[in-house]
C-alpha cells in the first residue's frame, strides 16, 4: 500500500524552532488554534518526532540547533516531509552571513515546501501544508 | 554509570525558543539546575555593525517576534538621543499605542501558555481565540500581524484615521470583558491555583539582588517599571498604575500580567482620545549620526530592555549592545527552583515568560542511581497531574 | 541630590557628561571596582545589575567594560566604566556582590574574552557555537571577520 497516500488524510506536524525570533512560532501556534481550525485537514501537532509526518521548521538555522534538527529528522519515520516556514528558514533571511547561522533549513535537512513571509500568516502556513498534501497525489 | 537518554520532542506547541535546563533531582526534589543556552544565538550584535543606522531598525525588530516594536523603540530612541532628533508628538503617541497592543497580546499569550502547561487545554484554546482580535488590531494599525516594522528613525510609517480609531475601541471592549473573566479564572479556579499558588517563591530582596526585571520583579512586590520611572515615548503624559503583587510566587507573576493587560487597554483608550495632530515622520530620512553614545531603556512585556549604542560618526553603528529581559530572568532566575518539585519546573519557567525557551529539553538526573533522562516540558507537566 | 551619586563623588570619581537624563557615567580603575560596588550596595538602596556592556576600541587598544546599575529607589542609572588593555582584558568579578551580574559576565567572557577574575563559572560555548569557540577567537571583537 502506498504509505505516502496514507498520511494525506491526517498529517501530524512536528514544530521545531531552530533559532527563530518567535514571530513565525507564534503564527504556527496561532494556526493550530480553533480560529483557523487546522483539524478540518486532519492536521494535528505530534507529541514527539516518532509520531510525526511533517516537520515545520521555523527560524534561521543556528549551528548549535542544526545538530538537533538533523537528529530530529532522523528520528521521524518515513515517509517524512519538511516545510520551511518564514524567510529565515528559507535562506537565513536577515541573519544570513552571521557567524552563528547556517543560512536556511535546506543546509541541514531536505526541504519539500517553502512558505515565504516574515512571518507568514497562519492561513499561509496551513495553505503550505495543504499544498504539500495535494502534491502527494 | 549508565546514562539513558530519552529524547522526547524538542517541539512544543506552546513555548518556542530552544533552551536546555539541566535539572539535578534527588527523587522528586530539585537540588540544582543549570541553564544551557546558545541554541538561539544568531550573532545579531555583530550583524548590526555591518548594516546602516536606518536598516538596523529592521534587524533589531527581528531579535524577538513577540516584542518586535519594543526592540525597534529601544533602538530608535537611542539613536534619536545620540542624534538629537525630535520625534513629533503624534508619532510618540502612535508608538505607545502599538507597544501597548503588543503588551496585551504578549501577556494573553503567556497566560494561555501557562494554562496549557498546567494541563488546562480548553482555557489555552479560549485565550488564543481571544488573542486573535488583538492581532487583527495590530495589523490594522501597522500593516502586519506580528513583525510590524512600524518604526523609522524619527517617526512611524502609518497614520491612524477615525475609522480605525472606532474599530480599535470597539474590539478592545470585547477583549477587556474576556480578560476580566480570565483574571477571575486565574484567581479562583482549582486547577490553576493548586499548581501556581506558592510555587517558585522569590523574596523581594532576592529579586533585586539577582537582577530580575519586569513582571517577575513586580510579582515580588518591588515597584519598578521603566514606563513610570524613566518615561519614554508618550508614557510621561499617559496616566497608568504600576501593578505589583507581593506574594512572589508564580500566581502573582501571572496576575501582574493580567492586571497590566487591563491597564494597557485603559491606556489605549486614553491615547485614542488624546491623540495630538501633526506630522508622523521627518520629511527627510536620517542617514548619518555624529559621535556619541546612549543607554536606552524600555519596558518590554517581559521587563526592562536595554540597549547601549555607541556611535563613532558616519552611517554605521560602532557597537550596539542588546540585553533582553529574559536574559536576566532565565539565567539568574534559577534561585526560584530551590526545593521545587520536578513537576513545578515548567510552571516556574513559564511564569518568567521566557522569551527564549522551548526546545524545552529538560535533563533529569537522578542523584541516587545516576541515570539521565531527557524530557520535554510537556512531559514534565504531565508528571504533575 | 541622590545618595548613590553623592557617594561616588565622595570617592573622588568624576562624572562624565551624558545627553540623556537620569544617566551618570563614572570612570573607575579595575583595582577599585570591587570597593566601589561594595560601597554602593552598603548604601541600602535597591540596586540591580542591568547589564554589562563591553565595547572594543581596537584603535586605542582598549576594551571598555560598562557596568550598568539601575537604582530603583532613586530612579537613575549608574554606569561604572572600566577600561582595560585589549591584549589582556582582566577585571575583578562582582557577581559575589551582585548575584545578578553573573549572566553579564558569562556573556562578556564568551563574546569578548574579558576575564572576570574570581568567577569560576566562565566557559566558552555559553552562546557562541563550538566551532568558533574552539578556535579561541571572540566573535564580537572588531578584528573578528565574518
Amino acid at each position: 500500500m502506498n504509505k505516502v497516500k496514507l498520511i494525506k488524510y491526517s498529517p501530524w506536524l512536528l514544530h521545531f524552532n531552530t533559532g527563530a525570533c518567535n514571530g513565525c512560532d507564534i503564527e504556527v501556534l496561532a494556526a493550530l488554534t480553533p480560529y483557523y481550525d487546522p483539524e478540518r485537514f486532519g492536521v494535528k501537532l505530534a507529541p514527539n518526532p516518532r509520531h510525526a509526518d511533517v516537520m515545520v521548521v521555523t527560524g534561521a538555522v543556528t549551528k548549535k540547533a542544526a545538530e538537533r534538527l538533523k537528529r530530529l529528522y532522523d528520528q521521524m519515520p518515513p515517509p517524512k516531509f519538511v516545510i520551511a516556514v518564514g524567510a529565515c528558514a528559507i535562506s537565513g533571511g536577515i541573519f544570513s552571513g552571521s557567524y552563528a547561522v547556517l543560512n536556511g533549513a535546506d543546509k541541514a535537512v531536505p526541504v519539500d515546501m517553502y512558505v515565504p513571509g516574515c512571518p507568514p500568516r497562519p492561513e499561509a502556513i496551513l495553505y503550505g501544508v495543504v499544498k504539500l498534501l495535494s502534491k502527494l497525489g | 554509570m549508565s546514562l539513558i537518554e530519552i529524547p522526547v520532542g524538542p517541539q512544543h506547541p506552546a513555548l518556542h525558543e530552544p533552551i536546555l535546563l539541566r535539572v539535578r533531582a534527588d527523587g522528586e526534589r530539585v537540588v540544582g539546575i543549570q541553564v544551557v543556552t546558545g541554541y538561539n544565538h544568531r550573532g545579531v550584535e555583530k550583524l548590526g555593525e555591518r548594516s546602516t543606522w536606518s536598516k538596523d531598525v529592521f534587524l533589531y525588530s527581528r531579535i524577538c517576534g513577540i516584542c518586535n516594536t519594543v526592540h525597534a523603540q529601544t533602538y530608535t530612541q537611542g539613536v534619536e538621543a545620540i542624534g538629537g532628533i525630535e520625534v513629533p508628538p503624534r508619532a510618540q503617541y502612535l508608538r505607545t499605542l502599538v507597544m501597548e497592543l503588543e503588551r496585551i497580546h504578549s501577556h494573553i499569550l503567556i497566560c494561555a501558555v501557562m494554562a496549557e502547561v498546567v494541563g488546562f487545554d480548553s482555557l489555552f484554546m479560549l485565550m488564543m481565540r481571544d488573542r486573535e482580535p488583538v492581532m487583527m488590531l495590530k495589523e490594522l494599525v501597522t500593516g502586519n500581524r506580528v513583525i510590524a516594522d512600524y518604526y523609522v528613525l524619527g517617526g512611524v510609517r502609518r497614520d491612524l484615521d477615525e475609522v480605525k480609531k472606532d474599530k480599535i475601541l470597539k474590539v478592545l471592549e470585547g477583549v477587556e470583558a474576556r480578560v476580566k473573566y480570565y483574571k477571575k479564572i486565574f484567581m479562583e479556579d482549582y486547577t490553576i491555583t493548586k499548581r501556581l499558588l506558592g510555587v517558585g517563591v522569590i523574596k523581594p530582596s532576592e529579586a533585586v539582588a539577582y537582577s530580575l526585571v519586569g513582571p517577575t520583579l513586580r510579582g515580588s512586590g518591588v515597584k519598578s517599571d521603566v514606563r513610570a520611572d524613566d518615561p519614554y515615548a508618550a508614557y510621561g503624559e499617559i496616566p497608568f498604575n504600576v501593578v505589583t503583587y507581593s506574594d512572589g510566587d508564580s500566581l502573582s507573576r501571572m496576575l501582574v500580567r493580567l492586571d497590566e493587560t487591563l491597564e494597557s487597554i485603559e491606556m489605549i483608550r486614553y491615547i485614542i482620545k488624546h491623540l495630538p495632530e501633526g506630522p508622523i515622520a521627518p520629511k527627510t530620512p536620517i542617514r548619518t549620526l555624529h559621535e556619541g553614545e546612549a543607554f536606552s531603556r524600555v519596558e518590554a512585556p517581559r521587563g526592562e530592555l536595554i540597549y547601549h549604542i555607541v556611535s563613532k560618526g558616519g552611517d554605521k553603528p560602532y557597537r550596539v549592545k542588546v540585553r533582553t529581559p529574559s536574559f536576566n530572568n532565565i539565567i539568574n532566575g534559577v534561585i526560584a527552583y530551590r526545593d521545587a518539585r520536578i513537576a513545578d519546573v515548567p510552571v516556574i519557567l513559564t511564569s518568567f515568560d521566557p522569551c527564549i525557551s522551548c526546545t524545552e529539553r529538560i535533563l533529569v538526573i537522578d542523584e541516587r542511581n545516576g541515570s539521565t533522562k531527557v524530557l520535554s516540558l510537556k512531559d514534565l507537566s504531565r508528571w504533575g497531574k | 541630590m541622590s545618595k548613590a551619586v553623592e557617594f561616588l563623588r565622595s570617592l573622588g570619581l568624576t562624572c562624565k557628561e551624558v545627553k540623556q537624563a537620569r544617566r551618570y557615567v563614572f570612570e573607575v580603575s579595575p583595582d577599585k571596582l570591587r570597593v566601589v560596588v561594595t560601597g554602593l550596595i552598603k548604601l541600602n538602596l535597591n540596586i540591580y545589575s542591568s547589564t554589562i556592556s563591553v565595547v572594543d576600541y581596537i584603535n586605542e587598544g582598549v576594551i571598555e567594560v560598562n557596568y550598568c546599575l539601575w537604582v530603583i529607589d532613586e530612579k537613575l542609572m549608574i554606569v561604572l566604566r572600566v577600561r582595560v588593555p585589549r591584549d589582556s582584558p582582566k577585571v575583578p568579578t562582582i557577581h559575589d556582590i551582585i548575584p545578578g551580574a553573573l549572566n553579564g559576565e558569562l556573556e562578556a567572557y564568551d563574546l569578548f574574552g574579558v576575564v572576570f577574575e574570581g568567577n569560576d563559572k566562565l566557559r566558552r560555548g555559553f552562546l557562541v557555537p563550538l566551532d568558533i569557540a574552539n578556535q579561541g577567537v571572540f566573535p564580537l571583537r572588531k578584528d573578528f571577520k565574518v
